[in-house]
């Protein structure tokens, strides 16, 4: 097996979350440009890849830890599983997203949107905000993605949380909030695969989702539209770090150069939908959704740390006394 | 050294085998989470206590279990029955068809699931347009659906384990039976049945431990629906590796209660007999051959409509097959995309040669253990059994953890060495997840062996190995069959512990599945499952005939 390889290019190994579309892509760019490097990906979750560098702790396998929100990353910060890198495109980021000590950057930015099924929905019809899908004409047709098992589920409702902080001072009017969208979900689903099935085969009409999976799917030809929510939507900052212990820390330092370099920026916005989280990229290079988006997306004020400190807490309380009460006092009435 | 000496060393050495592979590994883990910042805690273990939440997803998980096997049983038993006691046209088709469940391919089978029996699927959309329904007229999820997932593809246990156990039933009992004057229906349940008890408690503790540790079925129609298995997912999401930890150990803590229960109930029996089945009784009535033969395919393609629709899914071009009734368009594009382009099928060699490996060491394995266990009787025998059924005990994922963890270290004083990122990781844990497919069919195999068959070899001058080679091996034939092509199938589809394990030289197919799937390529993951099927579908054959052969 292993003499396939015998060429005498230096191995680098890169653990990322991204599909084998982008890897693919990024792969045969990056080694025209690095000859004498032989990239080899492995795709995963983004737990799977934390557990991965945990266990290989002592003997790391991965050179880049490629993808990700960056509240996963502070958990490998957190156990120690970095190492601090500062690209060379380290000024032209949001440093909000860059880890302490230059222990990951942030390469895409990946916000939430409301998506539906456009065959069935008309654009004009579509919610246009949060508060919307809790309209009466949604009643038992949003999906949504297990907020238990997902980073972006879990930034909406950090942000649904946040906003009720902000008014009132307390959850109460948050969880009030959680439990009306809980009434109107025709089902929760722990796996994105299954969810954009349902959504296409209109099970359900209308969910809360990621822009990139959506641009994606509807590439692929499924009847996705989208919408941002008006009052302001969440955006995860989407990361990459040098492995702690890395084998090949050059090489490694090579690709996270490349990846958030403008070529590559630029080629996976155009052919993969990935937000560029560089801020200085030519107006005229960058493809026309992207400048879309940008005029269109309203990002919402979050308080990170405060989500990052109480996130679990306020996921475990609504997994416990939200989920499956809307419909409950839904009936009640 | 004498013979009993000789059994004990070789007991022992076997034990430390286990224990090294299976128990130390998961020691391992649970001494890090158990020390919360370099000291010994049970706050972890409180909380789980205090928890409503935690006590009904292990409720949840004990009653869908206790419910599969029911299930499956009732599918199982009586499909094995009818293959192997009647003969009727396409007897031997049929009877490998039924085996296919058993692989249905990781992700994209589920997916298939909802194709058929999702609320807009296939089946839901007949129900209503026929009965002209507004709405759908169920909903494909909750624990009904988990339950019919599981039946579906575990009552193939059952149904293996079942036919291996009638095979090795000698016609003389069947005679002594008959000639003692009792009827047919008697002697199924005063004879057969009992007989069959080692074959059925086997099928039945592996069902348990399957549902036990089944994570895709609640995983993806689970709806919100709580077991132990995901629950361990998301609290692991959450950042709570120690609670995480807990509930593991009490998932491993009532299956293995479950396993001890068993050995009660299985007790240590050994039947006479020289393992000559009789010939499956002819109909000969034509319109009752006509009936029968009927009713059997009719069964057998309801069971196998996930697989057709799977099929039919790999011919569908991307994007189009949504709310209509039957695919609107054909392609044959994503098998193309797979045999093109080489990184494709390098996957599926990878999946062949580490499930071939660890099939055969855990043959081997299961083996020595029957020998050991049944034969020489060993005092260490209870022992040896738990720790060839341990492996279900847990679910895949903590397992896999467990096994990088204990091989990431090179401390050759305590048993470690490193073996993360070699090609070897990865069949090694198939092999241990085998243990107890194929030690679970051999034992109970050895124990449908008459001993004397043993002795009579060993009277006429026969050695030891001349006799396990020439005497004992093809009599075990059926059971080892029956378990080295369900270790081979589930080591080749293989998923939860891939994906842990996996390296860059290692990549199996499932995780080409998954690849795909997170592509939206539905049709280019069905082809994946489709090309899985379709080796597994060989094993069987392969299976059935060396089994013919052998009978």
């Amino acid at each position: 097996m292993a003499a396939c390889h015998a060429d005498r290019r230096i191995p680098l190994t890169v653990y990322s979350t991204h599909g084998r579309d982008q890897l693919s892509l990024l792969e045969t760019a990056f080694e025209r440009e690095h000859p004498d490097i032989d990239l080899r990906w492995l795709d995963m979750g983004s737990q799977e890849v934390l557990d991965r560098l945990r266990f290989e702790r002592v003997n790391p396998q991965a050179d880049v830890w490629f993808g990700g929100p960056t509240t996963i990353f502070d958990r490998g910060v957190h156990d120690s599983l970095l190492a601090p890198y500062r690209p060379r495109w380290a000024g032209a980021v949001d440093p909000h997203g860059v880890g302490p000590d230059d222990l990951y950057w942030p390469v895409y930015r990946t916000p939430a949107v409301i998506a539906y099924n456009s065959r069935a929905v008309p654009e004009n019809l579509a919610p246009r905000d949060w508060d919307d899908v809790l309209a009466p004409e949604w009643h038992d047709r949003v999906l949504i993605r297990d907020p238990m098992a997902s980073g972006t589920m879990r930034a909406i409702w950090g942000l649904i949380i946040e906003r009720s902080l902000a008014r009132t001072g307390d959850t109460t009017a948050a969880m009030a909030w959680l439990r009306k969208l809980d009434a109107q979900t025709r089902t929760y689903t722990l796996n994105p695969a299954i969810l954009s099935q349902k959504l296409a085969r209109e099970e359900g009409l209308v969910t809360l989702w990621d822009l990139p999976d959506i641009l994606i799917d509807r590439g692929k030809g499924l009847p996705f539209g989208y919408t941002f929510p008006q009052s302001g939507t969440v955006v995860i900052d989407d990361a990459i770090g040098l492995v702690r212990g890395a084998r090949h820390p050059d090489a490694a330092r090579a690709f996270i150069d490349f990846v958030g370099g403008t070529e590559a920026q630029i080629l996976t916005a155009r052919r993969v939908f990935r937000l560029p989280a560089r801020t200085d990229l030519p107006a005229d290079s960058v493809p026309a959704w992207v400048a879309d988006v940008e005029r269109r997306m309203v990002i919402a004020d979050m308080n990170w740390p405060l989500l990052a400190r109480e996130g679990s807490r306020w996921m475990a309380y609504w997994d416990q006394h939200v989920r499956g009460t809307g419909r409950a006092s839904r009936n009640r009435r | 050294m004498n013979g009993r000496s000789r059994s004990r060393l070789a007991a022992w050495a076997l034990l430390l085998l286990l224990v090294w592979l299976v128990v130390y590994p998961l020691v391992l883990v649970l001494a890090d989470a158990l020390r919360a910042d370099g000291r010994w805690s049970l706050a972890w273990v409180r909380q789980f206590a205090a928890s409503g939440i935690e006590w009904s997803a292990l409720w949840g998980s004990v009653w869908i279990s206790l419910a599969s096997v029911a299930v499956a049983g009732l599918v199982g038993v009586p499909l094995a029955f009818l293959v192997e006691r009647l003969d009727f046209p396409g007897r031997r088709w049929l009877a490998t068809a039924l085996a296919l469940p058993a692989v249905l391919p990781p992700l994209v089978g589920s997916v298939a699931f909802l194709f058929l029996f999702g609320e807009t699927g296939f089946l839901a959309r007949l129900v209503q347009t026929i009965l002209r329904l507004d709405a759908p007229p169920w909903r494909f999820e909750g624990a009904l659906a988990i339950l019919l997932v599981h039946g579906y593809t575990m009552y193939a246990y059952f149904y293996l384990f079942t036919r291996a156990g009638l095979a090795s039933l000698d016609t003389s009992v069947y005679e002594a039976a008959a000639s003692l004057g009792a009827g047919r229906r008697r002697t199924l349940t005063r004879v057969v049945l009992p007989l069959l008890r080692p074959a059925l408690g086997g099928a039945a503790l592996l069902v348990f431990m399957t549902s036990l540790a089944s994570f895709s079925a609640p995983y993806l129609f689970g709806g919100g629906f709580r077991v132990m298995t995901t629950q361990i997912v998301a609290t692991r999401l959450n950042g709570d590796e120690s609670l995480a930890m807990v509930e593991t150990v009490s998932l491993t803590l009532v299956a293995l209660a479950a396993l001890w229960l068993l050995s009660r109930v299985e007790g240590d029996v050994a039947v006479a007999g020289k393992g000559v089945a009789p010939a499956p009784r002819q109909v000969t009535s034509r319109a009752r051959r006509a009936l029968l033969g009927g009713a059997a395919w009719l069964v057998g393609t309801a069971l196998l409509l996930p697989h057709l629709t799977l099929l039919l899914v790999s011919f569908v071009p991307l994007g189009t097959w949504t709310t209509e009734a039957v695919p609107p368009a054909y392609t044959l594009r994503n098998y193309v995309t797979l045999v093109t382009d080489p990184v494709r099928w390098r996957p599926l060699l990878n999946s062949l040669w580490m499930a071939l490996a660890a099939t055969a060491a855990a043959v081997a394995l299961a083996i020595v253990a029957g020998m050991l266990v049944v034969r020489r009787r060993v005092p260490e025998r209870r022992w040896i059994e738990v720790l060839l059924a341990m492996p279900w005990a847990v679910p895949g994922t903590v397992f896999a953890i467990a096994l990088a963890t204990a091989f990431s270290v090179h401390r050759p004083a305590l048993a470690r060495v490193v073996l993360i990122g070699t090609v070897w990781l990865l069949p090694l844990a198939y092999l241990v997840r085998n243990l107890p497919l194929t030690g679970r069919a051999l034992l109970a195999g050895f124990r449908g062996l008459d001993p004397a068959l043993d002795e009579a070899a060993a009277t006429l001058g026969a050695g030891r190995l001349r006799t396990l080679a020439r005497v004992t091996l093809p009599l075990l034939r059926p059971a080892l069959v029956a378990g080295a092509t369900l270790a081979f199938v589930t080591a080749f589809g293989d998923f939860v512990t891939s994906i842990v394990l996996y390296t860059y030289d290692t990549r199996p197919i499932s995780l080409e599945i998954l690849g795909s799937l997170r592509q939206s390529d539905v049709g280019v993951a069905a082809a994946y499952g489709v090309v899985l099927m379709l080796v597994s579908a060989t094993v069987f054959a392969l299976g059935a005939e060396r089994r013919a052969e052998g009978g």
